[in-house]
Order: C-alpha cells, then sequence, then structure tokens
C-alpha cells in the first residue's frame, strides 16, 4: 500500500507464517500475472495463424482486394478485406450518427438540468441498456425494428439490412458516451459555470458555451470508446445484418458524377469484419486452412484497430484534459 | 479588455427563454428515448412470449381481477396514502376509456397496429405503471416491506432450489458425496481445528484438502485429473466409469490428508493438554487418521471392497439429506444460537429438518420426486424461517405476511374461474414444458433447458474461476504491489493492461478462446470448459476492477489498526481488508457476471454447438448457452422459432439478467444501510 508500510517488514520470518505469506502473496502475484499473460496470449495466438496467412496469401492482395468468398462453392479463395471495411465503416457511422448526438444530449441533461431525483432514476435505466445482451438486440432489430420500418418508411428494405442493425448499435452505445462524458461534465468545477452566470448567460449558454467546452476532452475520449466499441459489435450485426459482402453498385448522377445511393447501403445487406469471422468459424474450426487463418487476420485487424483507438482516447483523455 | 468584453456580450447576452426551454426538452427526450425504445421492445417481446396478443379479454380480466386488483389493493393497504390511492383509482378507471377510445380511433381513420390490442395497450401503459409505482410506494411501508420480503426470499429461495438441481444434473450426486464425505467434512474439520489451534501446521493442509474435494466433486472420469489403477471394471458397466476416478482421487486426498493427521495426533500425544478444544482436535485428527490410513489401505489395496458395495451407496435423496440438509440445518440452528438464542435455533432446526424431509416424501403425493422437492423446501425454507423470525420480532407489519398467500390464491381462483367460464388460454410459449424440454425441429415442441444447464454451469465456474483471480488480482494491486520504484512501474503497466484488456472486442476473445483453449490445450471444442475459461478472461477486467474498487473503499486506518496489532499483511487481507470489502465485491462480482451470461459471440467462436438434446454431465462435454440458442433459434426461417420460441428464450434471459441484478443490488442496498 503506501510507502510508508512498504519500509517495514511485514512477512514475518517464523515458520508457518512465513509458509503462509509467501504461499498466498505468491498466488495473488500469479492471479495478477494472469492478466499480462492473457494480452500475450491474445496476441500471441493472433500473429501465429496470422503469419501462416500471410505466407499463404500476399498481404497486399488482403489489404486492397474487393471480393470477399472464403467458402465459395468450387470456386477460389478470395480474401480481400475493404467489403468488409466498408461494412463496418457503415455501421460504425450510422451508429455514431445515433450514439454521440443523443448521448451527448442525455451527458448534458444528468450532469447540467436533471435534479438529483431524476438523475437517480435516469442513470440505472441507462445503464440497462448497456447491460442487454447484444444477441437480444440482434433480435429485436430482425424481428421488430425491420419490419416497422418496411411498414413505414422503406418498403423495399430487405430482411437483414445494415440501418436496423446500425440503429440497435446506436442504442447499445449510447450509455457508453453518456456516463464518460457525463463524469467529465461533472469534473467541470462550479466556477466556471458561477462565472458564466455573472456574465448573463443562460443556463443554455452556460451548458453550450462553458460547460461542454471546458470538458471536450472527456466527450471525445468517450465517442472514441463508443466507436470502438461499435467497431467490434458482433452478434448484432450477425444477427441483423445478414451476409452478402459486396460493395454497393456506384451509380451515375448529374453531370455523371458517380456516387453511391444510401439505400442500397442501408437498406441491403451488408457484411461487417465481425460478421466474416463469425461465418468461417460456422465452416471450419479445427485449423490448418487459410480460411482458419484468415479469420485471425481479421481479428488482429480488429484487435490493433480497437486498441489503438483505445490508446488514442487515453492520450486525449490525458493530454487535453483540463486541470482546474 | 474592452474589445474581448463585446465579443463576451455577443456570447452570452442574448438570453431566450424559449431556446433553453426547447434545448432542455430535447436532452430530456434523448436521455428518454433509448429507454423508451427499449421499453417498447421489451413490451413486445413479453407480448410474444406469453402469446398474449391472442389471449381474450376474458382471460385477461379474469386474472386482472384475481391476481392485479388484490395486489395493488395490498400496496395502497401498505402505503396507507389516501391521496395515492386516489390517483391510483382514478388512473386505472380514467386509462381503460382513454386508451381504448384513442386506439379505436386510430385504428378507424389511420392504420391498425400490429400485433397489439387495447386491452394489452392498456394493461402496459396503465396498469404495468400504475402497480409498479404503488407496488414502490408499498414497499417503502412496514407492511409492505414484510410482505415483498417473503417474497422475495420465496422467489429467490426457489431461484437457489432451481440451480442447485441444475447443479446436480452436472455433477454426479454420487460423486458429491464422496467429495463431501471424504473431503469438504474433513476440509472444514481442519479449518475449525487449525482456527482453535493457530499456531498449528495443519490450517497449511486445508486448502490441499479443499482442491482435492473440487476434484472429487467434478466428474471423475477424466484422465487430466486423475491417475488411474490399472484394473478390469468390465464387470460393473454402469459404475465403472466414475468409480475409478473416484478412487484414484480419493487416495491422492486420503495420502494428503494423513500427513496433517499424524501430526496432530502426534502433537496432541506430545502436548498433553488437558483443554477441552485440544482433545477435540485430537479426536478429529484421530478419526480423520484412522479413516485415512484404511482408506488408503483399501483403495490401494483391496479396491474391490468399495467397488462391489457400489449399490450400497445412499440415493439421491438420501445424499442430498446427508450432505445439504444436515449441514446447513446446523449452520442455520447455529447462527440462530448466535443471534437469538439457543431455544430458537433448537425450534429452527426442527422446523427445517421437518419441512424438508417430511415435506420432501409428502410431494411424492402431487407427483413430484422427494430427490428434486428437498433441494426447493430446503433452499426456500431456511431464508423464509429466518425471515419470519425477524418479522415476528418486530412486530411491526406482520400482516404482510398474506402477500404470497394472496398472489397464490389469485392464480388458483383464476384458473378456476378460467377453467368454469370456459375461456381457453392463450397458448404461452414461456411454459412449464418449454423450460423442461430439448430442442426440437418443431417450433411448439422446442424447450430451452439444454441451454439453461449449460448456462447455469458456464456461469458457476466462471464465477468460481473470476472471482479467485478477479480478488487474487485486485488484493494483489491494491494491497500488495509496490507504488514506486520498478515495481510501482510493473503495477502501472498492470493497470493500464487491465484496462485494454476492458475495450477489447468479444469475439476476439473468441479467437483467443478458440486458439488457446481449444486448439492448443486441447480442452475441446464447445465444451463447458473452454467456454467457462474465455468467459472468464473477459469478464476478469471488469471483474477486477470493480474489487478494486471495493477494497479501494475500506479505509487505512482500519488497515493500519490490524497493523499495529501486529498482524502480517495477510492477516490484514484476511481478517480485516476482505470482510469490509466483500458486498462490494460481491455486486461487482454478480455485475459482471451479467455481462459473461449474456455473450454470444466467443461462444460461436469456439465452437458452441448449434444444438444440444441432452444437458452436459461434465465440465469437458460439449454444451450450449442461452444466447446460444436464442442465436441459433432467430437465424431460422421458420415463424414459429422467430417469434415465439426466441421471445420465450429472451424473456427467460432477461429475467434471468433481472434476478442476478436485482441480487447485486439488494446486496448492495444493504452494504449502504451498513456503513
Amino acid at each position: 500500500m503506501s510507502d510508508s508500510q512498504s519500509d517495514l517488514n511485514l512477512q514475518r520470518s517464523r515458520g508457518t507464517e512465513r509458509i503462509k505469506e509467501g504461499t498466498y502473496g505468491g498466488f495473488m502475484l500469479v492471479c495478477a500475472a494472469v492478466t499480462l499473460l492473457t494480452t500475450v496470449a491474445i496476441a500471441f495466438t493472433l500473429l501465429h495463424d496470422t503469419i501462416s496467412f500471410v505466407q499463404e496469401y500476399p498481404i497486399v492482395d488482403f489489404l486492397t482486394g474487393l471480393e470477399w468468398s472464403p467458402n465459395p462453392a468450387g470456386g477460389e479463395l478470395l480474401f480481400g478485406i475493404v467489403p468488409l471495411l466498408f461494412g463496418t465503416i457503415v455501421v460504425t457511422i450510422t451508429s455514431a450518427f445515433i450514439a454521440l448526438p443523443i448521448g451527448t444530449l442525455t451527458a448534458i441533461y444528468l450532469s447540467e438540468y436533471a435534479s438529483t431525483r431524476k438523475r437517480a432514476i435516469l442513470k440505472p435505466m441507462l445503464e440497462i441498456l448497456a447491460g442487454i445482451p447484444t444477441v437480444v438486440y440482434g433480435y429485436f432489430a430482425l424481428v421488430y425494428i425491420t419490419p416497422a420500418l418496411q411498414a413505414t418508411l422503406f418498403p423495399s428494405m430487405s430482411t437483414f439490412n445494415a440501418l436496423s442493425a446500425s440503429l440497435m448499435v446506436g442504442i447499445m452505445v449510447i450509455p457508453m458516451v453518456s456516463s464518460i462524458s457525463e463524469d467529465a461534465m461533472s469534473a467541470v468545477p462550479d466556477e466556471l459555470r458561477q462565472a458564466g452566470y455573472g456574465l448573463g448567460a443562460t443556463k443554455f449558454e452556460v451548458s453550450t458555451g462553458v460547460v461542454v467546452p471546458a470538458s471536450i476532452s472527456g466527450i471525445v475520449s468517450s465517442y472514441i470508446l463508443a466507436i470502438s466499441r461499435a467497431i467490434g459489435e458482433t452478434m448484432i450485426v450477425v444477427v441483423a445484418m445478414g451476409s452478402n459482402a459486396t460493395l454497393p453498385t456506384v451509380r451515375e448522377g448529374l453531370f455523371n458524377i458517380p456516387f453511391i445511393h444510401p439505400g442500397d447501403v442501408l437498406l441491403e445487406q451488408g457484411m461487417t469484419i465481425t460478421v466474416a469471422m463469425v461465418n468461417i468459424v460456422g465452416g471450419d474450426l479445427v485449423g490448418g486452412t487459410i480460411p482458419y487463418d484468415a479469420m485471425f487476420a481479421l481479428g488482429l485487424f480488429l484487435f490493433i484497430t480497437t486498441l489503438i483507438m483505445n490508446i488514442i482516447s487515453d492520450i486525449i483523455a490525458e493530454r487535453y484534459r483540463e486541470e482546474y | 479588455m474592452g474589445v474581448e468584453h463585446e465579443h463576451e456580450q455577443t456570447n452570452f447576452g442574448q438570453v431566450s427563454r424559449i431556446r433553453g426551454k426547447i434545448f432542455e426538452k430535447l436532452s430530456l427526450g434523448a436521455s428518454v428515448f433509448g429507454i423508451l425504445m427499449l421499453a417498447v421492445l421489451l413490451v413486445y417481446v413479453v407480448v410474444d412470449a406469453f402469446n398474449l396478443s391472442s389471449a381474450s379479454p376474458e382471460w385477461l380480466l379474469t386474472y386482472f381481477i384475481t391476481l392485479v386488483v388484490p395486489f395493488i389493493g395490498f400496496c395502497l393497504y401498505s402505503a396507507n396514502d389516501p391521496k395515492l390511492t386516489k390517483q391510483a383509482v382514478l388512473a386505472l378507471g380514467g386509462g381503460l376509456p382513454a386508451i381504448a377510445g384513442t386506439y379505436i380511433g386510430v385504428e378507424a381513420f389511420i392504420r391498425p397496429v400490429p400485433g397489439l390490442t387495447w386491452q394489452l395497450i392498456y394493461l402496459f401503459t396503465v396498469v404495468v405503471p400504475v402497480t409498479a409505482y404503488v407496488g414502490f410506494a408499498g414497499s417503502r411501508e412496514p407492511v409492505g416491506r414484510v410482505g415483498f420480503g417473503l417474497l422475495g426470499r420465496l422467489v429467490g429461495g426457489t431461484a437457489l432450489g432451481f440451480m442447485f438441481l441444475i447443479l446436480f444434473v452436472v455433477f454426479e450426486p454420487q460423486a458429491w458425496f464422496w467429495a463431501y464425505t471424504l473431503g469438504f467434512l474433513p476440509a472444514v474439520g481442519m479449518l475449525a481445528y487449525s482456527r482453535r489451534q493457530p499456531k498449528s501446521i495443519v490450517s497449511v493442509f486445508f486448502a490441499p484438502g479443499l482442491i482435492a474435494a473440487s476434484i472429487l466433486a467434478v466428474k471423475p472420469d477424466d484422465p487430466f485429473i486423475t491417475i488411474r489403477i490399472p484394473l478390469d471394471y468390465s464387470f460393473l458397466p454402469y459404475a465403472a466409469d466414475w468409480i475409478e476416478g473416484t478412487i484414484s482421487a480419493v487416495t491422492i486426498y486420503l495420502a494428503v490428508l494423513s500427513v496433517p493427521a499424524a501430526i496432530v495426533v502426534k502433537r496432541a500425544i506430545e502436548r498433553r493438554r488437558r483443554t477441552r478444544q485440544a482433545q477435540i482436535g485430537g479426536i478429529l485428527a484421530l478419526v480423520v487418521g484412522v479413516t485415512a490410513s484404511i482408506g488408503i489401505g483399501v483403495a490401494g489395496f483391496a479396491p474391490e471392497l468399495i467397488l462391489t458395495n457400489y449399490a450400497d451407496y445412499p440415493g439421491d435423496w438420501g445424499i442430498y439429506v446427508w450432505s445439504l440438509v444436515i449441514p446447513l440445518t446446523l449452520a442455520s440452528a447455529g447462527l440462530t444460537a448466535l443471534q437469538v438464542s439457543r431455544k430458537a435455533a433448537r425450534q429452527t432446526g426442527v422446523i427445517i429438518l421437518f419441512v424438508t424431509v417430511v415435506g420432501s416424501q409428502a410431494a411424492t403425493v402431487v407427483g413430484i420426486s422427494p430427490k428434486t422437492a428437498v433441494l426447493f423446501l430446503l433452499a426456500v425454507s431456511i431464508p423464509t424461517l429466518s425471515f419470519l423470525r425477524q418479522v415476528a420480532k418486530r412486530q411491526n407489519g406482520v400482516i404482510g405476511v398474506v402477500l404470497p398467500v394472496l398472489l397464490a390464491g389469485g392464480v388458483i381462483i383464476g384458473a378456476v374461474i378460467v377453467d368454469i367460464w370456459g375461456v381457453t388460454p392463450p397458448d404461452i410459449w414461456l411454459n412449464w414444458s418449454f423450460l423442461t424440454a430439448g430442442p426440437s425441429a418443431t417450433p411448439e415442441l422446442a424447450g430451452f433447458y439444454p441451454a439453461i444447464v449449460g448456462s447455469v454451469l458456464l456461469i458457476s465456474l466462471v464465477a468460481v474461476f473470476s472471482f479467485v483471480l478477479g480478488v487474487g488480482t485486485a488484493v494483489f494491486l491494491e494491497e500488495y504491489a509496490p507504488d514506486t520504484g520498478l515495481g510501482g512501474k510493473v503495477t502501472r503497466i498492470l493497470q493500464i493492461n487491465i484496462a485494454n484488456l476492458a475495450a477489447v472486442p468479444s469475439v476476439v476473445y473468441g479467437l483467443l478462446g478458440l486458439g488457446l483453449f481449444a486448439n492448443l490445450l486441447g480442452f475441446g471444442l464447445g465444451t463447458a470448459i473452454t467456454g467457462a475459461l474465455t468467459l472468464t478472461l473477459l469478464i476478469l477486467p471488469i471483474s477486477i476492477v470493480s474489487a478494486q474498487e471495493a477494497i479501494r473503499a475500506v479505509p487505512d486506518s482500519m488497515r493500519n489498526g490490524s497493523y499495529a496489532m501486529g498482524a502480517t499483511r495477510w492477516q490484514t487481507t484476511k481478517n480485516v481488508v476482505l470482510p469490509e470489502a466483500i458486498q462490494g465485491i460481491l455486486t461487482g462480482m454478480i455485475l459482471s457476471l451479467g455481462r459473461a451470461i449474456g455473450e454470444t459471440a466467443p461462444l460461436i467462436m469456439i465452437g458452441f454447438p448449434n444444438s444440444i438434446f441432452n444437458p452436459p454431465s461434465g465440465i469437458l462435454e460439449t454444451t450450449t448457452a442461452m444466447p446460444m440458442q436464442i442465436y441459433v433459434w432467430s437465424s431460422s426461417v421458420k415463424s414459429g422459432f422467430r417469434y415465439g420460441a426466441v421471445a420465450a428464450g429472451v424473456v427467460t434471459l432477461l429475467i434471468v439478467l433481472l434476478l442476478m441484478n436485482a441480487t447485486a443490488i439488494i446486496i448492495r442496498n444493504r452494504y449502504q444501510r451498513d456503513a
């Protein structure tokens, strides 16, 4: 614990006591080492199979290939990550459109407007959103959201589509944005608010003009964490988005400017990196084949992406934090 | 300065009330958006699971009158607040025509609402909120507190009984019999002895004793943990596979046990202390030692003696009574003796014994086997009895105990009325056969039983692993790890690493499980142990952080007090820090287990099968889990699966989650009240 204690010799030097102290201390060290070993094991497992994948399949084709077909009936195996990246980015951006504004507004409401009692009710209820199993969200998207959207806004929507899945991913990550942002906003000292009021500002102006800028590092880092969560989300997209790894057709618009129609992307099936992994594992589990190794390459890609985003979020939260 | 002043004015000067109001409402709307959306979805899934959309209005009306109205009446009586009563009656009475009118209007002029009737909308928008609010208000008064407390014990006890039942599906009762009789019982005896004689070396052997006991409890025909005795068991077709393992584990255990036993006997004789404790310890040690030597002798030289007598093992009922009812009754009575009086303790013991032993035998009358009944009765009777004694002692709100009777009566009367009236009840998906049947190709026959058993098995294993690892790591980081120097750097790296592990997507943990546990270490694809280890690593960061917070909340003054008394670091941790922090640790642990029970992606990655027809009977067998089954069913094209069976599964999973979280919240509230 504290420094003064660590100078003392708290391991008494008599027989059984000493054995006991050593045993229990050692046991706890082993426990702590397990966490470190987990990271090493993840890196090792992913790297091991990724290396054998790279030996079989050129890495440039993997990173730039436009087609993904790991299990074609007799056809050639193609492992281009681009369509999967496209699907992942679509889901991430669409869900961010839902989660980031709603999460931020929620955080502002909880930290600035809500009474203590309202906050005591709202906060646990928001936590429930994060506690619902993701497979249940996927089921909701497939069975309730998609038919509702088909019946009202988009009659041409396919049963499996990116929009419902992204909606649910967005709702799932709202609490992540709101709780971290709210922590950052609550950390803004009251003097700043008082100063704002002293200058004649309204509550709205203090909230948006003082509190949000002062806590912007926390808000941005919560955004990055939420996006990283959306990238790694698996079950919602597996259940509700289908598995069609093709890039959308590029249409020609006015003056022959090529564009991608959002409906082609959002209302149709798509495939994310995580869905591709789940699809491969449905076919091959024993190992040694290229698709099996490709799955680990995708996993490594995912692992590195989320790790980098996590680190960036940490750096932002640390470096740009306003010290009061 | 002047320029800046101008600038500030343009930003802050224009006071607009409307803008502020709109913004406040907008942000409030944003806060409740997700919650409302989830609420609507939950309503739909509950309607689907109970097939309420096909329920006739008469059926709903009957249960509304026999079940809901008495419940609301009880809560209003407890709240004893005329204003609240008036509001509740107004809402229930006025909501009915309002909802019905609006619904009929919408249906006539705009469009029909799919899957809902006005009765259901009334039920979910008026009755459920009113009931919840009234229930909340009622539970804060003595009468309601007693009623809900009793109800909670009954429900919780039943859930616990179900858990016992499932654990005995997985871990064979006979293996448990051995583990208890030769493992836990002597181990606890040793622990008790070493507590009385703290300087004795016996306590060192407590841990190996428990480990050996758990080896016995695990399905013992496993090559990892047993040394096989080369013998021909072919003459025992049924029992051969587990007896083989059991004997080898027994041998190991007894060998471990005999050493401390011999030491204890030697000491007891040498010192010739005439204190009672020493005598008890000596006798105990003698018994253990003799058992050990006989056991070793028999197991090593004449195993046929055990093998041929296998038919004389007590039946499951006897095993439960011997290994669960008796020790738990004694423990309960002992606790009562400490807290109340010896007389009350005797009463408690007799009542519990009577209820469980006689009650379980009597259960055959209604067609429940005694061995099932004994588990449920035991799990329900102990907490209920202690609660009732508290209520009787407090003399406050005793009338609240009628609540369970009221509800049970409501269900029975409702069923009778429905039967006499000739109303056809809806074909509920989430019924008893759904909970007890295996999967099937026909949605109506499909059941959730193997998935429930699998989930309980997984969660039990994850709970054990993550408790040990999580608390161990948290204690290390908070109590042992240095803050400065090189060690401090390592500590910081550990801490950062844990934070990063928490952000790794669950599907990547699945790959870890597949590559490491399933393929490299050979635990097998889709087995319970692979799943449990993977899920343990997945929730480890969460459980570590929550345990750390709980440990950090223990004030330093308590630690320093303990050190000042001359306690070592481990003694301080064990006697001061952990008892103070245990409730916080448990709360965090249950919440993180809630995360584990809903995870699906890692289970898919480690090859959980799409459907298994029998629940697993050991940790090395392939298993399935509730979320996995939901995933499999939801990808089925049959609408009976997609709308019926999955909805029932989702509701089951959510109820389990709700129960877990409620437990966590109850533990936390109790902790806060004490603090």
